[in-house]
């Protein structure tokens, strides 16, 4: 037969065997095991100062050839992907076929040569005539919940019955499954970016800076077709993606796990940042407090709260709220003012000078007095704002509030209190942005396989047949069966029905 | 009455249904193993009760959230799933055989909890793991792992039953040579400085994996490399454990942790990593002759145990459907990871150390299915790659907290 075929579908065919094969699943599946080892072993994407401090420049220089600094993306490693994705398509596309004749072949009646395969049967001779033992079975089949059809011929009559035909789209649907999983990653690489964006308080930006710049538009940049929108700085050197839009950072805080003295324990409770949206003319669409796990999403792109840290050049304001000391409803009146300036707040006829702001401040409840403490500069775990305050120019007194004060009134000695509302402006916001069109796809794919085992695993396409027969005043009933998962559970029920018929 | 209380009270329980379990196999009294059953299931109820109670604690203390969310609570919960599932399997298989191998699993994780020094405070969540899925990716995850506890358990007894014969003593040299070498090696190694360290683990895991492969394709057939495999799995579990059990009495009794210090950093340094060179070659030493008796003494140990132990067949089964079980769920987990992972970081999959490793103990159950399935293989060969599967499964759970580092530092010793 092989002569008749030309080279290539000789070829063609080789190689579909070849993709066809359990063999080479399980294969690929141990080289994947063992090769993704490497990869937990050795730290990945790290700087090249932190390999030369682990390793020798010789080991350096091997793995680098190897790509094990970055094993992941490796084109061998890929191309393992790939294979196996190859191998996934190929096996279900080999066997789709023989399964879906499985599934819409219709029962046929049995005969004795079909009877021998069959893993289950039994006969059992009884008395009474044909249809009284006809109503028993299909009695039994109903109490079971089968639901038959039924066959005459001139030996007798047949109940055919089948259960769980889809079950045998299981693995079907986790194979396809993995490979939405797949092509939605590609999708992902593809069409997708994933970048980093550190935004000051009160600053706004029109680009991000790319991690990986999409695919497609280096394709087709490289190919001439389409100009990538990707800008490459010389200078930074960090390609940057436009947005289309300007994103701007209102504020950015941390807050911290209270101890039950009602102080700050010093461990994050939540990172969250304000972040607004405006367009390219200025106007503002919308804003969103986000925290972790509770990103942004705007036009395709999602800003995670990721990281903070200090704009060593900015100057920081502090936010100040005062009001009356009678007048508890109203908001009061809230300034800024960096340390070591000074503001006119006019409710109160009085000059607030800010002496100087230290992150960490605790008061002790003896003898009233604040103690300071070390932080790392970027944590303001309970921020201390030293104030000096004058009528006119004359200082009147000086005091010190904090963020969270127990004591705090007890240090105003006029008829109003000052509270501290925040150190604006000397912190950036570190916002992961991804653009991942493929992630539904993904999504797809992880919902069906969720489902695509507990159907492959515990779905069982069960078949039964009754034929009953007279055999001179007998009547002689065969139960036959077969279930292509969990027998014993199959086995159990079908004893069930044959002891029902012979009851 | 608190949390810690009845967790107590719960591990009292599982030791007590530990010795009748193994007093039902021994003296086949069928009271004894009524007694087990009420035993561990007075047990569970009670680890429940204690779960519950923790989850309403953390609600008085204003911290507010799942138990189930660092490694004590983890671990709490992994034996709460496996003698769920083990009680699943006695009453459906009705077979009460099981649990003098289950119950010891459960016992001893909640005694290594205790002997390890695992802080058992209800600490406030970091803001990563401020998240619902955390609940669901738990869950799920330790559900997965304690079925696949189940079925190694199982795996590990239909190996000793299959045993015909230990081989020639070849066998056992070997496998002792093959410690010390390896331990010399190791030594040698790590004095060289943290990157040999990572060449060392890399060449232990290729060994592993070798051996792996080895025993999948030549398992049936050569029944004495798979009784040197056996004999591996109960060594290294048994040693291990006692190891960190010795390093927690040693590092509370000896040298004094400074507050907030990682217990991880001095890992064995009670035994393998003692100061004193005499020490860790007697642990070693220790070790090997452990080894030695189990495997002089394993035969001996099947011939008791075999009239008891339900038909080979039926140990394969059950240990596939514990895989059945396990694989969907351990899926689900990997993929609620994955959920999480999108909405906190903006990206489903990092190829991070845990993310890898739960990956590579995916294809491993992934192989048990298809081989199964497709090849129709059974015995001891799918009893091999369950046990495989296991280590595989531990190693994901502690080891990459242990020995690696990445996004899941949570879940580590501290």
């Amino acid at each position: 037969m092989d002569k008749q075929k030309g080279f290539v579908e000789n070829i063609a065919e080789k190689f579909w065997k070849f993709f066809s094969s359990v063999k080479l699943a399980v294969t690929l599946l141990i080289i994947l095991a063992i090769v993704s080892i490497i990869g937990t072993i050795i730290l990945q994407n790290e700087s090249p100062e932190r390999y030369l401090r682990e390793y020798s420049q010789s080991t350096v220089q091997l793995f680098e050839f190897l790509g094990f600094f970055d094993m992941y993306h490796t084109w061998w490693f890929v191309l393992l992907l790939f294979l196996f994705t190859a191998n996934l398509t190929v096996c279900t596309l080999d066997r789709f076929p023989h399964t879906w004749a499985i599934i819409t072949a219709p029962l046929k009646p049995i005969d004795d040569n079909m009877l021998k395969a069959l893993p289950f049967r039994k006969e059992i001779p009884l008395q009474g005539d044909m249809d009284k033992v006809r109503e028993k079975s299909a009695n039994a089949l109903k109490n079971h919940g089968y639901s038959y059809i039924e066959s005459k011929d001139a030996a007798g009559v047949q109940l055919l019955t089948q259960k769980g035909v889809f079950s045998r789209f299981g693995v079907y649907i986790t194979h396809v499954s993995i490979l939405l999983i797949f092509t939605g990653a590609l999708i992902g690489s593809f069409f997708g970016f994933k970048a980093f964006l550190n935004l000051p308080e009160g600053s706004a930006s029109r680009v991000v800076y790319l991690r990986n710049e999409p695919m497609w538009d280096q394709l087709m940049d490289s190919l001439g077709i389409a100009k990538s929108p990707v800008i490459h700085d010389p200078q930074e050197g960090l390609p940057a993606m436009p947005l289309g839009y300007y994103v701007r950072c209102d504020n950015f805080d941390v807050d911290y796990y209270i101890d039950p003295s009602g102080m700050p324990t010093g461990m994050p409770s939540e990172y969250h940042s304000t972040l607004s949206i405006f367009n390219l003319d200025g106007e503002k669409i919308l804003d969103k407090r986000i925290r972790v796990n509770e990103p942004l999403t705007y036009h395709g792109v999602t800003f995670y709260q990721s990281s903070y840290g200090i704009v060593p050049e900015a100057r920081g304001k502090v936010i100040l709220n005062i009001r009356k000391k009678s007048d508890t409803q109203s908001p009061g009146e809230t300034v800024d003012v960096e340390p070591g300036g000074s503001v006119f707040v006019p409710s109160i006829n009085r000059t607030v000078k800010v002496l100087g702001f230290a992150p960490y401040g605790m008061r002790n409840t003896a003898t009233g007095e604040v103690q300071l403490f070390k932080t790392d500069t970027d944590e303001y775990i309970n921020p201390a704002v030293a104030l000096e305050i004058y009528n006119g120019k004359k200082a009147l007194y000086r005091t010190t509030i904090l963020k969270i004060d127990s004591g705090g009134q007890m240090n105003m000695p006029e008829d109003y209190v000052i509270s501290y509302g925040g150190y604006w402006g000397k912190r950036y916001t570190g916002l992961q942005v991804t653009k991942d069109p493929g992630v539904w796809v993904v999504y797809t794919g992880f919902i069906m396989l969720c489902f695509g085992p507990l159907i492959a695993f515990f779905g069982s396409h069960k078949k039964l047949w009754v034929r009953i027969q007279s055999r001179g005043s007998e009547t002689i009933v065969l139960v036959a069966g077969s279930a292509n998962r969990n027998r014993i559970g199959f086995e159990r029920v079908f004893n069930k029905v044959v002891a029902e018929i012979s009851g | 009455m608190n949390s810690s209380l009845l967790f107590s009270i719960a591990t009292l329980s599982y030791l007590v249904a530990m010795v009748l379990y193994i007093g039902y196999l021994a003296f086949r009294k069928k009271g004894i193993g009524t007694a087990a059953t009420i035993v561990t299931v007075f047990g569970f109820l009670v680890q429940t009760a204690a779960l519950l109670l923790r989850w309403r604690e953390s609600y008085q203390m204003d911290i507010g959230r799942v138990p189930l969310s660092n490694l004590y609570e983890s671990l709490v919960f992994f034996t709460w799933s496996t003698v769920m599932i083990y009680l699943i399997v006695e009453f459906k298989y009705k077979t009460k055989a099981f649990g003098a191998f289950v119950l010891p699993v459960a016992f001893l994780a909640l005694a290594f909890i205790n002997v390890a020094g695992i802080n058992s405070d209800i600490t406030p969540l970091v803001p990563a793991l401020k998240s619902n899925w955390l609940f669901y990716h738990v869950l799920i995850s330790f559900l997965g792992y304690a079925a696949f506890g189940v079925a190694f358990a199982i795996s590990m007894v239909y190996l000793l039953i299959d045993m015909e014969e230990r081989g020639s003593a070849t066998n056992l040299y070997a496998g002792l040579a093959a410690i010390v070498v390896l331990a010399s090696i190791g030594y040698y190694m790590a004095s060289l400085g943290g990157r040999m360290k990572t060449a060392f683990w890399m060449a232990i895991g290729v060994l592993i994996l070798a051996w792996f492969i080895y025993l999948i394709v030549a398992g049936a057939r050569n029944k004495p490399r798979v009784f040197l495999f056996w004999s591996f799995c109960v060594t290294l579990a048994v040693s291990l454990l006692v190891a960190m059990g010795i390093d927690f009495v040693y590092l509370v009794s000896f040298r004094h942790l400074a507050a907030g210090e990682s217990f991880k950093k001095h890992i064995f340094e009670g035994t393998f990593l003692n100061a004193s060179p005499a020490i860790s070659i007697i642990s070693w030493l220790v070790v090997l002759a452990f080894f030695s008796l189990v495997w002089f003494k394993g035969l001996s140990l099947k011939n008791i145990l075999k009239p008891y132990i339900p038909a080979q067949n039926l140990l394969d089964d059950v240990t596939y459907r514990m895989i059945a079980i396990g694989w969907p769920l351990l899926t689900a987990g990997i993929i609620t990871g994955a959920v999480w992972a999108n909405s906190a970081w903006g990206t489903y999959w990092s190829w991070d150390p845990k993310e890898t490793w739960s990956l590579i103990t995916w294809f491993i159950y992934a192989i048990y299915l298809h081989s199964r399935y497709v090849r129709g293989w059974k015995g001891t060969q799918m009893a091999v790659i369950s046990s495989v599967g296991f280590l595989a499964v531990i190693f994901t759970y502690l080891g990459v907290n242990l020995v690696l580092s990445g996004l899941h530092s949570y879940g580590g010793m501290n």
